[in-house]
C-alpha cells in the first residue's frame, strides 16, 4: 500500500528509526533550521517538532522527508537499504506505466478540515520557518509542490518552486523565469494580463512531493506519474476558490493567484546549489485568497543548503531518470545518467555506447536545448558503473583529454541563474555556459591501440580469474 | 522601545540617504517578526539625524549584514505590492512608484 499522506509515512520513519520528534520546544526563527540543516550534514534522521515557539499545540514542522536514499526508498515502499541503482530502476520502470488521478468529494478530503477565506486569511497561523540567517523572509513553501494550470490545452503542472510570506496575506515567489510555471504565465495570463489561479500545496504524501520535482516535459500531467510511482492513484481533490485539483490528504493548501500587474520582493533565500547567491526581488507577487488544512497541520520544510538533503537527492533520481528519457528520445545511444547528489544537478555522469566526440557534442546540445540547469557533464563508456563515483572520477582522470576532450557552448537567456559561479551580469541576462567532458574511447582508434584497463577482470583471461577466486581461500585469504 | 527593521540591497553602495520607497521587514519578536511594510521612509546612516527615528538593519543580495545599522523614519505606508510584471526588477519598479 502506498503512503495516503504524510502522516502515514512518518508513522512508517518511526518504525524504521528514520525520524526523530523533538518534543522541546523550538524557535521556527533559525532554530528549527539550524538543527535540520545540522542533521542533513550528520546523515541523520528527519526530525518532527512537535512543539514550536509562539505557535499552539498541533502546529509542528517537519524537516527531511526524502533527505537520504533510505529515506527515498521506504517512500516507494521499497526495503531502506535498497541500493541507489535500484531505486533509479524501479523509478524508471513504474513511470513506464501512468495512472490517472482520481477526484475525490470534498467530504473525503482531510485538506478540508480546516477552512480560511476572505478576512480570516492569515499566513501568521503557521509557523514558517526562518530558514537560514540573512534569508529575505520566512519560507513556507519549500518541500511544497504548486499547483498551475494552462486554461488551454488542461494541463495541470506540478513544480517545486520557494515562496516566502510576504505579509498575512501574501507570499513572495520564485519559480525560475525558465521554469514550466513561467511557461504557462508567459504563454497565456501574461499576454492577457489575468491572474494566474496557483494552489501551494504542503505535505502531500512523499511521492506527489518528489514528482514535483521532476523535469518531466510540457503538457505532462505529474499527477499521473505520482499514480505511477505509487502504483495506485492519487486522489485529488478541487479548491475553494478555483478549478485546481490538489492532493486530497495534504495537511496545508495555500489557493490564490499569482498577478501579472504587481510585484512584491522575494529572496534572497540559501538555495539547492548550497548557497545564498543573489537571486532576489525578481519573482512573482502570489495574493493568497483561502487557506484549508487538516486539524493539527504538519507544515513540512527543507532546510535546504550543502548536499546532500531532500532536493539534492530527489533531484538526483527525478532528474537522472527524465534525462535519460530525453537523451533516449534525442537518439543518443545512453546506457545510465547518474545525478550524483552532491553535484546538486550541476554535475551529471551519462554513460553510452560507442561514445566518441560526436556522442558527446550530441549529449551537451540536449542539455543546452531549452532552460539550461546543467553546467557539466561527463560522458563516459558503457563499461563505467555510473553509480560509482570512483570509476567515474578514474575514467574522467585518464580518458578525457585535456585538449580536445573539452566541448564547451555559451548560451544566453536560458541559463540556471542559481548557478553560483555566474556574476550578477551573467545572472541577470541569463547567460551561461555548459561543458561536455568526453570520457570514452574516440571510436576510430582501432580496437588494438585502445588501452587496456589494469583491473582485475579486464587485464587477465577468464581462466585466469576463476583460478585465483577458486584458490582464494587455499592462499589463506579470507 | 525603538523597532527594528531589515531591509535588502543588492550592494551596500545602492542605499541613498534621504526619502526613499523601501520594502522593510518587521523585527519585532513574536508570531509575525519579518512582516513586511512597503513604505516611505527618510532614512540615514548617521543614527543621530532622527533620535525618534527606529533601526534600519541592511543586508546585500547574499544577506551579508552592514556591520552599522543605520536610522529610518517611516513617513507613510504605502500598498503592499509595487505596480509591475513578474520577473521584473523590484527595484527598478520601486522607483516609478
Amino acid at each position: 500500500m502506498p503512503f495516503q499522506d504524510h502522516r502515514d509515512f512518518i508513522e512508517t520513519l518511526k518504525k524504521t528509526g528514520d525520524v526523530i520528534e523533538v518534543t522541546q520546544e523550538v524557535d521556527w526563527d533559525l532554530e528549527a533550521g539550524a538543527i535540520g540543516r545540522r542533521m542533513y550534514e550528520m546523515g541523520g534522521p528527519s526530525t518532527w517538532f512537535k512543539k514550536v515557539k509562539d505557535y499552539p499545540e498541533g502546529f509542528t514542522l517537519y524537516n527531511g522527508s526524502l533527505g537520504t536514499w533510505r529515506r527515498v526508498a521506504i517512500s516507494m515502499g521499497l526495503p531502506p537499504e535498497t541500493p541507489v541503482r535500484e531505486i533509479y530502476r524501479t523509478y524508471e520502470e513504474r513511470l513506464e506505466k501512468p495512472i490517472d488521478p482520481i477526484i475525490v468529494n470534498k467530504k473525503k478530503a482531510p485538506c478540508k478540515e480546516n477552512i480560511l477565506l476572505g478576512d480570516q486569511v492569515d499566513l501568521y497561523r503557521f509557523p514558517a520557518p526562518m530558514v537560514h540567517e540573512g534569508d529575505g523572509g520566512r519560507y513556507i513553501g519549500t518541500w511544497d509542490l504548486v499547483v498551475t494550470k494552462d486554461p488551454e490545452t488542461g494541463w495541470t503542472n506540478w513544480g517545486m518552486y520557494r515562496f516566502m510570506v510576504h505579509n498575512k496575506r501574501w507570499l513572495a515567489g520564485w519559480p525560475q523565469p525558465t521554469s514550466q510555471l513561467a511557461h504557462q504565465m508567459k504563454k497565456y495570463y501574461l499576454p492577457r494580463n489575468e491572474p494566474m489561479p496557483v494552489a501551494l500545496v504542503i505535505g502531500a504524501d512523499p511521492i506527489a512531493h518528489m514528482v514535483a520535482t521532476a523535469p518531466f516535459r510540457l503538457e505532462e500531467d505529474e499527477a499521473k506519474f505520482a499514480g505511477a510511482l505509487r502504483k495506485e492513484p492519487i486522489e485529488l481533490v478541487k479548491c475553494e476558490t478555483c478549478d485546481l485539483l490538489v492532493p486530497a490528504h495534504s495537511e496545508i493548501v495555500i489557493e490564490g493567484e499569482i498577478l501579472t500587474d504587481q510585484i512584491v520582493p522575494d529572496g534572497p533565500f540559501g538555495e539547492y546549489p548550497g548557497y545564498r547567491s543573489g537571486t532576489m526581488a525578481e519573482g512573482v507577487g502570489f495574493r493568497v485568497k483561502a487557506i484549508t488544512y487538516r486539524n493539527n497541520p504538519i507544515l513540512t520544510m527543507i532546510a535546504l543548503g550543502v548536499p546532500i538533503d531532500d532536493s539534492s537527492i530527489a533531484a538526483a533520481l527525478t532528474a537522472g531518470i527524465a534525462m535519460k528519457r530525453g537523451l533516449k528520445h534525442r537518439g543518443v545511444p545512453v546506457v545510465d545518467v547518474y545525478v550524483p547528489p552532491e553535484g546538486v544537478t550541476h554535475l551529471i555522469y551519462v554513460s553510452v555506447k560507442n561514445g566518441g566526440a560526436g556522442v558527446t557534442k550530441e549529449v551537451l546540445d540536449f542539455f543546452t536545448a531549452r532552460r539550461v540547469m546543467v553546467s557539466k557533464v561527463i560522458v563516459l563508456d558503457e563499461d563505467i558503473d555510473v553509480f560509482d563515483n570512483g570509476q567515474v572520477l578514474h575514467a574522467f582522470a585518464t580518458k578525457c583529454h585535456p585538449g580536445r576532450g573539452i566541448v564547451v557552448e555559451h548560451y544566453e537567456g536560458r541559463s540556471n541563474s542559481l548557478t553560483p559561479c555566474y556574476s550578477p551580469k551573467e545572472r541577470e541576462r541569463l547567460k551561461g555556459a555548459s561543458v561536455a567532458f568526453d570520457a570514452t574511447w574516440p571510436p576510430e582508434w582501432p580496437a588494438e591501440i585502445i588501452p587496456i584497463k589494469a583491473s582485475f577482470k579486464t587485464i587477465y583471461s577468464k581462466e585466469i580469474q576463476e583460478k585465483v577466486i577458486q584458490n582464494w581461500k587455499s592462499y589463506g585469504f579470507k | 522601545m525603538k523597532i527594528e527593521y531589515q531591509t535588502f540591497v543588492r550592494q551596500f553602495k545602492d542605499l541613498k540617504e534621504g526619502k526613499q520607497h523601501l520594502f522593510v521587514k518587521d523585527l519585532t519578536p513574536g508570531p509575525r517578526k519579518y512582516d513586511t511594510k512597503h513604505v516611505l521612509a527618510e532614512i540615514s546612516s548617521n543614527i543621530e539625524k532622527f533620535p525618534d527615528g527606529d533601526i534600519l538593519r541592511i543586508r546585500s543580495e547574499s544577506g551579508v549584514l552592514l556591520p552599522q545599522p543605520w536610522v529610518i523614519k517611516i513617513l507613510q505606508e504605502l500598498p503592499e505590492s509595487v505596480p509591475g510584471h513578474p520577473w521584473e526588477d523590484v527595484y527598478k519598479a520601486i522607483k516609478k512608484v
